[in-house]
């Protein structure tokens, strides 16, 4: 299978003040088409810089990152936010939904971004997406009015509006409670099933691990291994 | 249900702008308050001028005149101007465009009542060729058509008052002529008008024969030719003086120097020049009273350090209040980012914010100065005396055109959008990473 993410030797310093701060110490990693990936790691270990790297808002500072056969390093910046609206979706831990539009207008926004769908087009495919999140009467609340859980749904139905070719999701469980996690994580799996969606998931949750087809340990910048779900279940003594 | 990009930019500036009830209100009212003092301020100068224009226009000149002085020997100027008529055919030949034009004579004479006297200009009119003379003038007593006897005279209340006389009263007019004696006339007081401030307190009307007898001069002179032009006419004027001056040199007459004092100020530097017979002076009506425009120009100048005072406040207002709406915003800026908005849209998505609230304040300003304004003249607020003299209308004018309404709502607008451009451009250049922090 083609592979959609290629980390090359990756190293990301941060500078803070006048002290480098080492978050990824040269991390090589493929996620191919299709893939359900989990990234794990206690806190710090650089997950999160990771999915940066991976989601185009960050460039490594050495080492080579592809997304869809693209060196983002090559990219400027109008690219790469082409890049990101073309081809990747985005889950945050805090759903980060635009607070003053409609639940509608939030999944609709990325279309509306790209330009490339009209008015009916636009609709129908939302429409689709929230019935699709069980949020069908939803539409005209405004995220305030929704529980977390409804929060991610929509955050999700925004992630995929553009059909990307991959959604990354930093711990995108980590404000819900675990059955309404689960559920989110039933909801992700099944759109990666029905849609072909490539998923790049961070956690340091056992139980949400187990979701995924293969789960990528990071412990202080650095990529332990690549696992089943049950190794790194029945594996308890390594960080996590 | 579905909705276009603009409509959305539209619906994330509003519900922002709701959103933050309070700050929203207190800023738009801010810059509300602003364009509609910008609006009264400028009201008020225009309604001055237009007052000034107006008052000046009847009184003392015209918009554009055709004076000058004759002078027997080098050092006598009169302000006469001799042959008139055929002064006055090159003129409606030059300017077809005027509206009408009167000639009136200019003198400097003391008037002798039992009880007092003074100085004042006279100016020697054909009541008869005066259309606009009433519209103007408003009576207090006596009849302005009996101006149209000989003999008789115009006073303002001020100079009546001070000469201690009323309508019917006989007054004595002393002046020295072109010869050098002096020569009086006794005239009867057939009307007297309110005063009109600084014009009206030198000015005083006889009929023009009565000038000329006063002065000795023949009948074919006069002091000036005074041409009135149609309002949409304004903007030509000094165009309209060099056509004139061209003109009047080609058919054979001398010219003098533009020079822009008024007639009576020039005596002193005409009587040291080294010439005789006739010259011919174009001047305009700013020319004319230009020892009292200073007025307008002060009270320009003040509305003008003003609003460069408020407009400075409601800038650092805006610009407070982005920084702050940008502080609160920076995780929906950064996920914004990273999912595909650019930083020209996320600039665009600040700056509509900034430019509907402004265009919405000001369009509220404006009205509230426009209304306030329309109240002001509907109550007739008179002028102190004192400010009388130099507004020359005993009544506050203020004059709010639309032109000015469309300029306050696009100026402030521009403004406000230019104070909010520096904040938004911060807020394009915000990473996207900002989005996954977990603070904020
Ligand atoms: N903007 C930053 N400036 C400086 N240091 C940073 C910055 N972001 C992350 N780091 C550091 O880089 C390292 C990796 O951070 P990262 O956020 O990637 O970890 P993480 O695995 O996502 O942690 P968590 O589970 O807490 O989210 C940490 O040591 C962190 O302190
Ligand atoms: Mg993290």
């Amino acid at each position: 299978m083609k592979a959609i993410v290629s980390v090359r030797e990756a190293v990301k310093n941060y500078i803070l003040g006048n002290v480098v701060v080492p978050a990824l110490r040269g991390v090589t990693l493929d996620v191919v088409e299709g893939d359900f990936l989990a990234i794990a790691g206690p806190s710090g270990s650089g997950k999160t810089t990771l999915l940066n790297l991976i989601g185009c808002v960050d460039t490594p500072t050495s080492g080579t990152v592809e997304v869809a056969g693209k060196d983002t390093r090559q990219l400027s910046e109008r690219e790469l936010t082409d890049l990101r609206l073309h081809t990747i979706g985005f889950i945050f831990q805090s759903f980060n939904l635009v607070s003053v539009l409609t639940v509608f207008q939030n999944i609709e926004l990325p279309l509306l971004l790209q330009r490339k769908l009209n008015g009916p087009e636009r609709a129908q495919r939302v429409a689709a997406l929230l019935e699709r999140v069980g949020l069908r009467e939803y539409g005209a609340h405004r995220p305030s009015e929704l529980s977390g859980g409804q929060r991610q749904r929509v955050a999700i139905a925004r992630a995929l509006v553009t059909r990307p070719q991959l959604v990354l999701a930093d711990e995108p469980t980590a404000n819900l409670d675990s059955v309404t996690g689960a559920h989110i994580l039933d909801l992700m799996r099944e759109l990666n099933r029905t849609e072909k969606t490539t998923f790049i998931f961070s956690t340091h949750d056992q139980s949400v691990m187990a979701h995924a087809n293969a789960v990528v340990r990071l412990a202080d910048g650095k990529l332990v291994d690549r696992v089943t779900p049950a190794q790194a279940a029945a594996e308890t003594g390594l960080p996590a | 249900m579905s909705s276009s990009k603009l409509f959305v930019d539209l619906t994330i500036a509003f519900r922002n702008l709701v959103q933050h009830r309070r700050r929203t209100l207190f800023l738009g009212a801010a810059i509300a308050a602003v364009t509609a003092l910008l609006v009264l301020l400028n009201g008020l100068s225009t309604g001055v001028r237009e007052t000034m224009i107006d008052t000046a226009t009847t009184l003392s000149t015209g918009h554009v005149n055709v004076g000058g002085f004759y002078k027997v020997t080098a050092g006598q100027a009169a302000p006469v101007v001799t042959n008139y008529k055929k002064v006055l055919a090159v003129v409606q030949k030059t300017v077809p465009e005027m509206a009408f034009a009167v000639h009136r004579g200019r003198g400097w004479a003391k008037l002798v009542s039992d009880t007092g006297s003074l100085q004042a200009g006279i100016t020697g009119i054909d009541i008869r060729s005066e259309p606009k003379f009433s519209s103007v003038l408003q009576l207090e007593s006596g009849k302005l058509e009996d101006l149209a006897q000989p003999g008789t005279i115009l006073l303002f209340d001020n100079q009546a008052e001070k000469l201690g006389v009323k309508v019917g009263d006989a007054l004595t007019i002393s002046a020295p002529t072109t010869r050098g004696t002096n020569n009086t006339i006794d005239v009867r007081i057939v009307a007297i008008a309110h005063s009109l401030g600084l014009l009206s307190t030198w000015n005083c009307f006889i009929p023009i024969e009565s000038l000329r007898a006063l002065y000795q001069i023949n009948q074919d002179a006069t002091g000036v030719i005074q041409i009135m032009l149609n309002r949409k006419d304004f903007d030509h004027i000094p165009a309209i003086a060099a056509r004139l001056r061209q003109a009047l040199d080609q058919a054979g007459y001398r010219i003098m120097e533009p020079d822009p004092r008024a007639f009576w100020m020039k005596f002193q530097s005409v009587s040291r020049e080294d010439w005789t017979g006739q010259k011919l002076d174009v001047t305009n009506w700013e020319d004319e009273i230009s020892f009292m425009t200073w007025t307008l120009k002060a009270l320009e100048g003040i509305s003008y350090v003003l609003i460069v005072i408020l407009v400075a406040i409601i800038i650092i207002g805006i610009m407070n209040t982005m920084w702050i709406a940008i502080r609160e915003r920076t995780r929906e800026i950064g996920t914004l980012r990273a999912i595909g908005m650019h930083r020209r849209e996320v600039l665009w998505m600040f700056l509509l914010e900034s430019l509907m609230l402004g265009l919405l304040a000001t369009i509220v300003g404006v009205l509230m100065g426009a209304a306030v304004a329309a109240g002001l003249n509907a109550a007739h607020v008179p002028v102190p005396t004192g400010l009388q003299f130099f507004l020359m209308s005993p009544h506050l004018h203020l004059a709010v055109h639309g032109s000015l309404m469309v300029r306050a709502i696009v100026i402030i607008t521009f403004v406000t959008g230019a104070a909010a451009f520096y904040p938004s451009l911060k807020a394009a250049r915000l990473r996207p990473v900002v989005a996954m922090s977990h603070f904020g």
